[in-house]
């Protein structure tokens, strides 16, 4: 009974301490975004930052540019990376192997290696930097998460439910938006956080393909470095998880339902 | 399924407003963050019709990253005096039309001819600082005049260097006599056997937040940019900065046209709006840089004017150096820099 007890009381230090360890950091960037100080010194409590932020054009466009960028990333490479992650899982073809190799190549070079030679590509085809090759740049590596989450997914599915949808008279179609699509919805829509999560932070890839305004928040953050960090930044990161968390609730909550 | 994809690509295409129109009411600017206020920009947009977009970068390697990659559509970028040397020595920057320029002659006779680019050939000079030390006046009590205070053993572990080999050689060059730019394979040897005797004593080295450091009481003296240190002076009360007296870093930061922009009528618009007093007075007066430009002392404010950590006397100026190209020497300070670092 008495190791019992112990062994609990360690379990809840040791998790407390866990969650302290992740936390306590977004939580102290919370709390400084109210600091009436610039620097890292409580002085105060006060709104300022958030006044400043929405006077701040460079920084609202750098978020709206980050906004655009994810979503639009996110769209279109769950799209391909989906379609992608079912063909290899249905059909056998040669040159698979290769192929399966290929996708995940861009989740293991180094992001360094990756945006030196998106940039020389682009320059390669002449291609203007901006909007256009940021977006690309992103779909490029965002694609290779989706297909690894979506065929993470797909490994578990039963692939008798669709020759029940069949046998009992379904199309191809009827069978793919009623039977697989809902199945391995939740396994998309993961792929998809996953891809806007790692768009809208992306420093390096994008730094370099970056153009005339296009600069998203990332950069523009890294940018104010140079001068100061004001606790604008907080602010704005404060902002920031909001929608993150959201995002989050609204997708566990989908996926109970399905359950 | 189709209406879908289709609907996807023009988000797509609508999500990119990156078709550059051949107007050339125009201007894309790449500046240093901090540098320009949208206040400045709007009344260079007002007075000339020309739409300005600008993005703003954090080092000069984003910059020269940016315009060596050849596809950018940028018209003005503002490189260090260094990193304007490598552009204009790689054919990346226009030569300037002399005969376009308006307002040359304001600018300070200090940074008329600069050594990285003679008459004004392809950069004009922007804003400039120098490199010193903050110190903190509760803490150091003795007077703060040379760098040798940096090799003090009472400062131990309350002391910054900046993490950038050149200007921490610099420090150590110029306190021993020698230029910042020596290229005397001896005198380097002495720095760096300086620099490892110095690195006990030393809290960090940090070139992106030394004033963060300065003012939070970490460390007492810190070396570090004008800019910044002023700044954290004018926070606390506590701090000063000081240009030692063997003299310190200068640098400058200029703007130019890069290679094969669209709007080049624009892009002399943009030089000449700042070369005028006005505009230059309150690109200072916003930013708390110093100008170079000699005319528009007048309407700055007196207490930027007259801060001796922003605008410090002509003495003290004349014991300043630019940072130079130094060829073949750089990679020996880069190598004695790694020794001294993992020493």
């Amino acid at each position: 009974m008495r190791t019992r007890a112990l062994s609990r009381w360690f379990l809840f230090s040791e998790s407390t301490l866990v969650y302290i360890f992740l936390y306590a950091p977004i939580a102290i960037l919370i709390i400084y975004s109210f600091n009436t100080s610039k620097y890292a010194i409580w002085e105060g409590f006060s709104w300022q930052w958030y006044e400043t932020l929405l006077n701040d054009d460079l920084v609202l466009r750098a978020l709206k540019n980050s906004l655009i960028v994810a979503l639009v990333s996110t769209i279109i490479s769950t799209l391909i990376g989906t379609l992608a992650a079912l063909g290899m899982q249905r059909f056998e073809f040669r040159g698979k192997g290769a192929i399966d190799g290929i996708f995940y190549l861009p989740v293991i070079i180094p992001e360094i290696v990756m945006a030196a030679s998106l940039v020389i590509f682009f320059g390669f085809i002449r291609f203007t930097l901006g909007m256009t090759t940021v977006i690309l740049a992103h779909i490029a590596f965002c694609v290779s998460y989706v297909i690894i989450v979506v065929r993470a997914r797909l490994e578990g599915f039963d692939k008798t439910l669709e020759e029940a949808a069949m046998d009992l008279g379904a199309n191809e179609f009827q069978t793919f938006f009623k039977v697989t699509l809902p199945v391995i919805a939740p396994g998309i829509l993961s792929g998809a956080l996953l891809a806007f999560t790692i768009s809208i932070d992306d420093y390096i890839i994008t730094s370099f393909v970056a153009g005339v305004g296009s600069t998203t928040l990332p950069l523009q953050i890294y940018s104010m470095v140079k001068t100061k960090v004001t606790p604008e930044i907080n602010a704005v990161s404060t902002l920031l998880l909001i929608p993150t968390i959201l995002l989050i609730v609204i997708a566990d909550r989908l996926q109970r339902e399905k359950k | 399924m189709k209406q879908f994809v289709i609907i996807i690509c023009l988000i797509a295409l609508l999500g990119c407003g990156n078709k550059e129109s051949s107007e050339t009411k125009k201007l894309n600017l790449y500046i240093w963050s901090a540098y320009i206020t949208d206040e400045t920009i709007k009344k260079f947009e007002k007075q000339t019709g020309i739409t300005v977009r600008y993005d703003t970068y954090d080092s000069n390697e984003a910059l020269l990253e940016k315009l060596q990659s050849g596809i950018t559509e940028y018209d003005i970028v503002v490189p260090s005096d260094y990193a304007a040397r490598i552009l204009i020595h790689q054919g990346l920057l226009e030569t300037l039309d002399q005969s376009k320029l308006k307002g040359v002659e304001n600018l300070t006779p200090r940074f008329q001819d600069m050594p990285f680019d003679p008459n004004h050939g392809h950069t004009i000079p922007f804003l400039w600082g120098t490199t010193g030390i903050g110190y903190n006046k509760t803490k150091v009590t003795e007077p703060v005049d040379s760098w040798s205070i940096l090799w003090n053993p009472r400062y131990q572990n309350r002391i910054l260097m900046l993490d950038d080999p050149r200007e921490v050689f610099g420090s150590v060059l110029k306190w021993k006599g020698h230029s910042i730019n020596s290229k005397n394979p001896a005198d380097l040897e002495e720095a760096k056997g300086l620099l490892i005797q110095q690195k006990p004593l030393v809290k960090t080295y940090n070139s992106a937040s030394f004033d963060e450091v300065l003012l939070s009481g970490d460390v007492w003296l810190a070396q570090g940019w004008s800019g910044q240190l002023a700044k954290a002076a004018d926070q606390n009360k506590d701090l000063a900065y000081v240009i030692p007296k063997e003299g310190g870093t200068i640098w400058v930061d200029n703007m130019a046209i890069p290679k094969g922009t669209k709007h080049t009528e624009a892009a002399y618009a943009f030089i000449n709006f700042v070369l005028t007093p006005e505009t230059a007075a309150e690109i200072t007066n916003l930013s708390g840089y110093p100008s170079p430009n000699e005319a528009a002392k007048k309407f700055i404010k007196p207490d930027i004017l007259n801060d001796p950590a922003r605008y410090p006397d002509e003495q003290t100026l004349a014991k300043c150096e630019f940072l130079m190209d130094v060829g073949e020497t750089s990679t020996l300070v880069d190598r004695y820099w790694t020794e001294i670092k993992s020493h």
